[in-house]
């Protein structure tokens, strides 16, 4: 497990709790490059702790989680099969 | 011989050990599950780095307070203008606790553990349950009897407000002296819209207020927003109450009736 990721990882889980979430959401896009499930991560812990349900509202922060993480996957995927990760 | 490259592998897993995205994908359902089983202490473990969050929050206010006299003057200024706005509704509130002594006024008083804009929906959580009297559909009041919001959860030691700001909260209010009604959104961050049509005399500055003990202010007009092309004019609402500094809030029950102006849901822990 690579310190940088480790670093990166927990960085954006912390600031969920410690900073305003604009930060969180920089810290799980970089983190993104490197961990991919880090955005949907930060998301559902983001809700977990603030989210109330009611009407009309919805959990944004583990649907753009969800969103980031899965064109990670998808850029990762993209550039193992390319040259660039040769 | 021409080559065939067959690099693909689980994009998820970096090494071949478990990653670290994994890891922390773990931990978020963990503790969404601790908080569906067991909200109450789901909250007892988290108080503490809420409670931290604050400290440090307000240490690097300070901090940065001390390279900005200009900013330090403006925030001193939009202070000011908010103990007036508490200062002339408490007056308010106290002229007509006078009138009516009916008991409505004495409220559970509770510390706030986290808010925004940490807290990202404009939700508070506060350190008081249902052992402490608090239930779903009592309104929250700051300083000054600012109407902040509405319980929307408890469990037993501790209660999540929605506030009046939250995205997709509507409350029934007027605005300026010749108490204009209105429909209020929330709009997030502390900031609440409404429409009203071109003739309705108003500007910016007018308090808006919400139905409480009577006209309770929830905010001034901050700036109004003018499209030729609609009929209307969208006000744009600042809060009475800095949202970002609540320390402590007052919670009381006022009733069904003022309940069903506030159309916020209140169900799940």
């Amino acid at each position: 497990m690579n310190i940088r990721n480790g670093i990166l990882t927990v960085s954006t889980l912390v600031s969920t709790i410690f900073f305003p979430w604009p930060l969180t959401a920089m810290l799980a896009l970089a983190a993104s490059f490197f961990e991919p499930l880090v955005p949907l991560s930060a998301g559902i812990f983001a809700d977990v702790l603030y989210y109330v349900p009611q009407d009309g509202s919805m959990p944004v922060f583990t649907l753009f989680g969800l969103a980031f993480s899965l064109i990670a996957v998808f850029v990762r995927a993209r550039l193992r099969e390319g040259i660039i990760w040769r | 011989m021409k080559k065939t490259f067959l690099a693909r592998r689980n994009a998820l897993l970096s090494s071949s050990s478990v990653s670290w995205g994994a890891v922390a994908l773990a931990f978020a359902v963990l503790a969404l599950l601790l908080r569906l089983l067991a909200p109450n202490l789901f909250l007892h473990i988290f108080a503490p780095a809420f409670r931290a969050a604050e400290a440090v929050s307000a240490r690097s206010h300070s901090f940065l307070n001390g390279f900005r006299d200009v900013a330090a003057l403006a925030a001193q200024n939009e202070r000011l203008m908010r103990e007036n706005d508490a200062l002339a509704s408490e007056n308010r509130a106290l002229m007509e606790r006078t009138a009516e002594a009916d008991g409505l006024l004495g409220g559970i008083v509770a510390g706030v553990v986290a808010r925004p804009p940490a807290s990202p929906y404009d939700t508070l959580v506060v350190a008081g349950g249902a052992r402490s009297g608090i239930a779903t559909g009592m309104e929250a009041f700051g300083a000054g009897n600012v109407p902040l919001g509405v319980v929307s959860s408890v469990s037993a030691d501790f209660s999540r407000i929605t506030l009046f700001s939250a995205p997709g909260a509507v409350t029934h209010g007027w605005v300026g002296s010749a108490h204009t009604p209105l429909t209020i959104f929330g709009e997030g961050a502390g900031a609440m819209r409404a429409t009203l049509p071109r003739s309705a005399p108003v500007a910016v500055g007018d308090v808006v207020f919400v139905p409480g003990p009577g006209l309770l202010p929830v905010g001034r007009v901050a700036r109004i927003n003018s499209d030729p092309a609609e009929p209307g004019v969208v006000l744009r609402i600042a809060s009475s109450a800095n949202l970002f500094s609540i320390a402590w809030i007052e919670l009381r029950d006022i009733g069904a009736a003022l309940r069903d102006s506030f159309s916020l849901s209140t169900t799940t822990p």
